[in-house]
């Protein structure tokens, strides 16, 4: 798999708005559930634009959704 | 599996069956012209006739899916596919225009043509299943 160097917390953060489906989420930020799957596990990385339609969607800032992976130490 | 993945699955597969069928039979006899072309041109309508009920089956098995606009994942996928398929074909239009020239004339050339389209769609194609497959962060 190509190896994305953000992480995300949507998972968590959808189960703790209600059990909120990935459907439900796709739906309200313009995007398929397939996306929304592949973004929750690392296999695409959202524009930013789609970031802060989740984030808000979700009720928390950006960098409680998504963070960055720093392996150069 | 994302809609356009599913689709792009049926055009890869439906290409590679109906076009390594002919470059299979050209290269094994020797058509002539017209058979080479009517043969070309009927694979290529039975492959999209072949595409088109797949898709319509597809579609009614997943009605909403398919009725769905392409997302931003959908279009960056899309996006990589033509981008990498078009260095292929540049490629294989080079080849074709300014290499073989000078020792291939006639059906040799125009085959090779074909054959540089197919590969470049194929690519296209299979850029796209694999990125839907294994991640893509463009």
């Amino acid at each position: 798999m190509a190896e994305s160097r953000i992480n995300n917390q949507i998972r968590t953060l959808r189960f703790l708005a209600g059990e909120m489906t990935q459907a439900d989420l796709g739906a309200r930020i313009g995007v398929t559930r397939q996306t929304i799957a592949a973004i929750e596990q690392g296999k695409y990385s959202p524009t930013l634009e789609a970031a802060f339609r989740i984030a808000k969607v979700l009720g928390k800032p950006l960098d409680e959704v998504f963070q960055w992976e720093d392996r150069d130490g | 599996m994302a809609w356009r993945e599913k689709i792009a699955w049926i055009t890869l597969v439906a290409m590679l069956i109906a076009y390594g069928v002919y470059f299979t039979l050209i290269s094994l006899s020797t058509l002539p012209p017209v058979s080479m072309l009517a043969l070309f041109g009927g694979l290529t309508v039975i492959q999209v006739i072949a595409v088109i009920v797949a898709t319509t089956v597809l579609a009614a098995l997943s009605s909403e899916e398919a009725r769905a606009k392409p997302d931003e994942r959908d279009r960056a996928v899309a996006r990589r596919g033509a981008s990498i398929a078009y260095f292929v074909l540049i490629v294989g239009m080079i080849t074709v225009g300014v290499v073989m020239p000078f020792r291939d004339t006639g059906w040799r050339l125009i085959n090779a043509s074909l054959f540089a389209l197919v590969v470049a769609e194929t690519v296209r194609h299979l850029i796209v299943v694999v990125s839907y497959r294994r991640g893509w962060h463009g």
